[in-house]
C-alpha cells in the first residue's frame, strides 16, 4: 500500500544574520497510513523544523529549498501557501510544542473547537457543538469541561485539549511536536495512551518529534533518527533499537538510563554536532564515530540494509560486528 | 553512620494567591508546599529525591540551602543546627555545602569570565589567591574539561550546555565542600551529553567521599545515580528506602503508579493502565487525611480521615501508608 | 591549544570596538543622536575657536554707535542682539553651560535612580516600600514650579539647577532600575552568588549592577534633555544664573525685546534649535538602544 506520507530528499534552510542554516539538509522517510512514527534526535538535528515545513508553518526565514512530500498523492513542497492552508486542519494537524500556550487564554476551550468545526469545517453550530463533545470524550476529557478557561486546565488536560482541537476535521496525519516533554511521567504516559487509543479506534496517522527514545518504544510503530540534519536511521521501532545499523543510534542507546536495568555505565558520545551554517562535508557523524573509516570522507547514502530497515552509513553490513562493541564503554572514550 | 546533612520535621507554608472572597473575609490561605520532611544523608551516599511538579522537592533543596527560610522544622550539618544562623555565621556552612542548578544556561553570570566565576566563591571563603589559582586548575580537571585554559578565559555564551553544566560542577567543588546538591542537573541537556555529565558528578562523589542530594523528576536517572530514594508526593515523603528495592517492590501505591509510568528504551514494556486515578489535585485544596488517598486504587475510609506517618517497614526502608 | 571556536564550535565573536561599529551602523536612531551629542560636545569645547566674537561684549560699529539689530552677516552670522551683543558667539557659549548642566544633572539623576533602585529592588522588604513611597511623592510634585521655588528660595544659581533637577528626575530611573534588578534577582547566577557566599552588598554592586548600567546609562541620556530643557525653561523664567551665558537667557533677551513681532528670527529660533536638538538626542539614542537593551520586544 502506498505510505501517506513519503518525504524524499527534503532540505529546509533558515537565513540568519551569520548566513544560511541548513537546518534539514536531505531527509527521507515514509509515514506508512495509520502508524505512529517518532522523529527522533537531539537539539538542532533539524526535527522540529522538519515537522514544521511538512505542516507549512514555519517562519518566514525559513524555506524549504529542495526535495519532495507527498502526501496523499499530492507534493506538499510545491503547493502554494494558499493551497497548504487548506489541508491545515483537514488533512493534516499540528500540535506545537508549546501547546501549553497554543490555546488562547480569553476564549473558552469550547469556543475554540467550536470555531475550527464552523469556519473551516462549515459545520452548523448544532453539529459542531456535539463534535466537540465527542472530541473531548476522544481525549479523554470530561465534557463539561469545555465551557472551561485554559488557565483552568493543567498541563496535560491543555495538551489533550490541543489534541481534540487538532482531530476535530477527522485529517489523516497529526504531526507533534515534543507533545509530552514538559509533562509530568504520569500525565506523560496518559497523553501517550490517548494518541494510542486514537490510532486504533480512528486509524489516524502521526509523527511524533521528540529526544526521549523510551517515549517512542513505549508509542510508536516506526523510528526515524535525525542528525545534524539528515536521517541517519528508519525503519520499525523494533528493528531500529534492538538491532541498530547507525554508530550514532547504537551511542544512543547507551545513553539512556533503563528502569528495569541496573548498573554499568551511561556512555556519553564525546564531542557535539556540527554547525549547520557550513557543516562539513562526508559523513556528518564521522569526528564522534568510534568506527570512522577514510571511506566516511564520502556523504553516506540512505541504504536499505534489511526490509524497511534504511541507514546512511558506509558500515551497515558490518552492523552486526560493530553493536556488540558499541554496548562497551571503553569503545566510545576518546 | 553518622549523617553528614538532615532534615527534621521540615515545614514550608507560601502564602497562596488570594481570591476576591479571601480578602473579604482577611483570610490568606497558605500552602505547604514542604509538610514535613524528614530524612539525613552520609558522608559518600548519594540520596535521590523524586516526585513531580508541585510536590515540593525542589522547595526541599532551597531549604536545605538555607535560600529560603524554613517556616518550621531544622536543617543539620554535621550534626549543628543551622537553620537559625544569618549572614557571616553561614559562611562556613556555605563553603561545604553546594548547588548544582537545573539551567546550565542561567547559572553563570554572563559577563564574567569562567575564570571570574570560580575565582568568586573562594574569594568569598577566604581562599588566599595563590592557593586559588591551584584549586581552579585542580577542579577543572575534575569534570574533565581539558585543557583547562581554552577554557576559563571564555564567556558563558560561548560554551554548550554540557560544557557550561560542568563548569556549574567545577564552581561546586572549588570550594572543597563535603555535600553536593544537585537540582535537576542534567534535564536541560541534550540525552548524549547527560550521560557525560552524570559521569562526572558521580566520579567526582566517589573520588572526593562527598554526601550528594540529587532532585529529580526522572526515576531512571536517580535509579542510576543514588543508593537511596525518597519519594515525594505534595510536600509529604511518601517513601523512602533503597532505590534497587523500591523501585522493584514498591511499597506505597504512589510509587508503584510511579514506575509504572515511566517508560523504558525497549519495545517490550508494560502497557497496561496505570493503578492510580485523576490528576494532581489544586495546591489549596488538598485531600483530607492521606494526601494520596483520591487517587488510590486502594484507598479505605481510614486514608480520608488520617494521615498516615512514615514508618520503618524493614532494614533502611520507610513507608506512609495505612496499608503497607 | 584549542581555539575558541574549536571549544563551542561556535565561531568567535569580533572584537568590542567593531561590534559597537556594527551596531551603531545598523541604529540609525542611535547614531544620528550620538553624532548630535559629539557636534554639540565638540562645539563647547572648542567653543574659543568657535565663537567669532566674545559674547558679553558690546560691540560698535563706528566709534559711538551701539553695533544693535544687526542682521545676519558675514561677520555676524546671526546678527547681534538688542544690547549690541554677537548672537552666534552667545549660542557657541551657551552649549558650554548647557551641557555642563545637562551632563552633571544627567549624572547625579543616573547615580541616585540607579543606588535607589539597585537597593529597592534587591533588598525588597521596607527599604523597598519606602523608597517607592518617596518616588510616588516626588513624582507627584510639578516639575517646573518645584524647582523654581527652590531657586526662589536659595540664591538663583547653575548648583541650585542642577541639584533640583536630579532630585526630581531620579525617581523615574529608579522605578526602571527597580523592575530590571527584581527580574534579575530571580536569574540562576544570582542564586548561585548567595549559595557560593556572596554577601548582599557585594551581588547588589558586583554582580547585578553591572547588567543594569546600560539602562541607567540610557536614562542618563533622556535625562541629559530633560535637564537642558529645565535649565532653559527656569532662565527664561529668570530664576537661572544671570551670570552665565545660556540658551534660556538669550531666549528671554528675544521676548523682552519683542522679537517675534519685529521678526527678528536670529534671535529665538537658534537658541530654541539647539534646545530641541539636544532633546531630541536623547531620545533618539533611548530609540536606537531599544534593540540593543530589550531585544526580545521583536521587530
Amino acid at each position: 500500500m502506498e505510505p501517506l506520507l513519503q518525504v524524499r530528499d527534503l532540505a529546509v534552510h533558515y537565513r540568519t544574520a551569520a548566513g544560511q542554516v541548513r537546518a534539514v539538509d536531505g531527509a527521507s522517510f515514509d509515514v506508512p497510513a495509520g502508524s505512529i512514527v517518532g522523529l527522533v534526535g537531539e537539539s538542532g538535528c533539524g526535527k522540529s523544523t522538519l515537522g514544521r515545513a511538512l505542516m507549512g508553518v514555519m517562519p518566514r526565514t525559513a524555506a524549504i529549498v529542495a526535495g519532495r512530500a507527498v502526501f496523499e498523492g499530492r507534493d506538499l513542497v510545491t503547493l502554494s501557501p494558499a493551497e497548504h492552508r487548506k489541508l491545515l486542519w483537514r488533512r493534516m494537524s499540528f500540535v506545537p510544542q508549546t501547546a501549553m500556550n497554543a490555546l488562547d487564554p480569553v476564549q473558552r476551550v469550547g469556543n475554540q473547537i467550536l470555531e475550527v468545526l464552523t469556519e473551516r469545517g462549515g459545520l452548523a453550530k448544532g453539529a459542531a457543538a456535539k463534535r466537540a463533545e465527542e472530541l473531548f470524550a476522544l481525549v479523554g476529557l470530561d465534557a463539561g469541561r469545555l465551557r472551561d478557561w485554559p488557565h483552568q486546565f493543567s498541563g496535560g488536560m491543555r495538551q489533550r485539549a490541543s489534541i481534540a482541537i487538532a482531530l476535530a476535521l477527522e485529517p489523516a496525519l497529526l504531526i507533534a511536536d515534543e507533545p509530552v516533554t514538559a509533562l509530568d511521567v504520569i500525565v506523560q504516559r496518559q497523553v501517550l495512551d490517548v494518541m494510542r487509543a486514537l490510532q486504533a479506534r480512528l486509524g489516524l496517522a502521526m509523527i511524533l518529534v521528540t529526544h526521549d527514545v523510551a517515549v517512542v518504544a513505549y508509542a510508536c510503530d516506526r523510528v526515524v533518527v535525525m542528525y545534524a540534519g539528515r536521517v541517519v536511521e528508519s525503519g520499525p521501532v523494533r528493528a531500529v533499537l534492538e538491532a541498530p545499523l547507525h554508530p550514532y543510534t547504537m551511542g544512543l542507546m547507551n545513553a539512556f538510563p533503563d528502569l528495569e536495568r541496573a548498573g554499568g555505565d551511561l556512555v556519553p558520545i564525546e564531542g557535539a554536532p556540527p554547525s549547520l551554517l557550513n557543516p562539513p562535508s562526508g559523513c556528518r557523524f564521522a569526528p564522534r564515530c568510534p568506527f570512522v573509516e577514510a571511506r566516511c570522507a564520502a556523504d553516506p547514502v540512505l541504504v536499505e540494509e534489511s526490509p524497511d530497515h534504511h541507514a546512511a552509513c558506509w558500515r551497515t553490513s558490518e552492523a552486526p560486528l560493530l553493536r556488540p562493541r558499541a554496548a562497551e564503554a571503553v569503545t566510545w572514550s576518546r | 553512620m553518622v549523617p553528614l546533612i538532615a532534615a527534621n520535621d521540615l515545614v514550608k507554608a507560601f502564602p497562596a494567591s488570594r481570591r476576591l472572597g479571601d480578602m473579604l473575609r482577611g483570610h490568606r490561605p497558605m500552602v505547604r508546599a514542604v509538610n514535613g520532611v524528614s530524612f539525613s544523608v552520609a558522608a559518600g551516599r548519594a540520596l535521590g529525591i523524586v516526585g513531580e511538579s508541585g510536590c515540593g522537592k525542589t522547595t526541599t533543596a532551597r531549604l536545605l540551602l538555607r535560600l529560603e527560610e524554613a517556616t518550621s522544622g531544622t536543617v543539620l550539618f554535621e550534626g549543628r543546627d543551622v537553620s537559625a544562623l544569618h549572614g557571616q555565621a553561614l559562611l562556613p556552612f556555605r563553603s561545604r555545602v553546594q548547588l548544582v542548578f537545573q539551567n546550565p544556561f542561567d547559572a553563570l553570570n554572563p559577563r564574567f569570565t569562567i575564570r571570574r566565576s570560580l575565582a568568586e566563591p573562594l574569594r568569598n571563603f577566604g581562599v588566599p589567591d595563590d592557593q586559588a589559582e591551584a584549586r581552579i586548575l585542580e577542579a577543572m580537571g575534575r569534570v574533565r574539561l581539558d585543557p583547562p585554559e581554552a577554557y576559563l578565559d571564555r564567556h558563558p555564551h560561548e560554551l554548550s550546555g554540557g560544557q557550561l553544566q560542568r563548569v556549574v560542577l567545577a564552581r561546586a567543588l572549588v570550594s572543597h565542600p563535603r555535600a553536593i546538591i544537585a537540582d535537576e542537573p542534567v534535564s536541560m541537556l541534550d540525552v548524549s551529553v547527560r550521560a557525560g555529565v552524570l559521569n562526572v558528578l558521580r566520579r567526582a562523589r566517589d573520588e572526593l567521599g562527598l554526601a550528594a542530594i540529587y532532585i529529580s523528576h526522572d526515576l531512571a536517572l536517580i535509579r542510576y545515580v543514588c543508593e537511596e530514594v525518597a519519594v515525594m508526593y505534595l510536600g509529604r515523603i511518601v517513601e523512602s528506602g533503597p532505590t534497587a528495592e523500591v523501585i522493584a517492590a514498591a511499597a506505597h501505591p504512589y510509587t508503584r503508579a510511579l514506575v509504572a509510568a515511566v517508560p523504558v528504551p525497549r519495545v517490550d514494556q508494560d502497557r497496561g493502565q496505570l493503578p492510580i486515578k485523576g490528576g494532581l489535585p489544586d495546591q489549596l485544596n488538598q485531600p483530607s487525611g492521606c494526601n494520596f488517598h483520591d487517587r488510590c486504587p486502594l484507598a479505605v475510609a481510614r486514608c480520608a480521615d488520617e494521615a498516615p506517618l512514615l514508618r520503618a517497614i524493614g532494614p533502611g526502608r520507610a513507608v506512609a501508608c495505612h496499608l503497607a | 591549544m584549542q581555539s575558541a571556536s574549536a571549544v563551542s564550535g561556535h565561531p568567535a565573536k569580533p572584537g568590542a570596538v567593531r561590534r559597537a561599529w556594527g551596531f551603531l551602523r545598523s541604529q540609525p536612531f542611535a547614531f544620528v543622536g550620538i553624532a548630535i551629542y559629539l557636534l554639540f560636545a565638540l562645539v563647547a569645547i572648542f567653543a574659543d575657536q568657535v565663537a567669532t566674537h566674545d559674547p558679553r561684549q558690546i560691540l560698535f560699529s563706528g566709534t559711538f554707535r551701539v553695533a544693535r539689530y544687526l542682521p545676519p552677516s558675514m561677520t555676524h552670522f546671526l546678527g547681534t542682539t538688542a544690547g549690541g551683543r554677537d548672537v552666534f558667539s552667545q549660542l557657541v557659549y551657551g552649549t558650554r553651560s548647557a551641557l555642563t548642566v545637562g551632563v552633571t544633572a544627567a549624572f547625579c539623576v543616573v547615580v541616585l535612580g540607579t543606588l535607589f533602585g539597585l537597593l529597592s529592588g534587591y533588598l525588597g522588604g521596607w527599604v523597598d516600600r519606602l523608597v517607592m513611597r518617596i518616588a510616588d511623592v516626588v513624582i507627584g510634585l510639578p516639575f517646573l514650579p518645584f524647582v523654581l521655588v527652590i531657586s526662589a528660595l536659595t540664591r538663583p544659581s547653575t548648583t541650585t539647577l542642577v541639584a533640583s533637577v536630579a532630585l526630581l528626575l531620579w525617581p523615574n530611573t529608579a522605578r526602571v532600575i527597580r523592575s530590571q534588578v527584581l527580574s534579575l534577582r530571580e536569574r540562576g547566577w544570582v542564586e548561585a552568588a548567595r549559595v557560593t557566599g556572596c554577601s548582599p552588598t557585594r551581588i547588589i554592586f558586583v554582580h547585578i549592577a553591572p547588567q543594569v548600567a546600560p539602562l541607567a546609562a540610557l536614562y542618563g541620556s533622556i535625562a541629559v534633555g530633560w535637564a537642558i530643557l529645565t535649565e532653559a525653561s527656569a532662565s527664561f523664567l529668570g530664576f537661572g544664573d544671570p551670570s552665565a551665558i545660556s540658551w534660556g537667557l538669550m531666549l528671554q533677551d528675544a521676548f523682552n525685546n519683542q522679537a517675534l513681532s519685529r521678526g527678528v528670527w536670529a534671535w529665538f529660533i537658534p537658541p530654541g534649535l539647539c534646545i530641541v536638538l539636544l532633546v531630541l538626542a536623547g531620545f533618539l539614542i533611548s530609540r536606537g538602544s531599544e534593540k540593543l537593551l530589550f531585544p526580545k520586544l521583536g521587530d
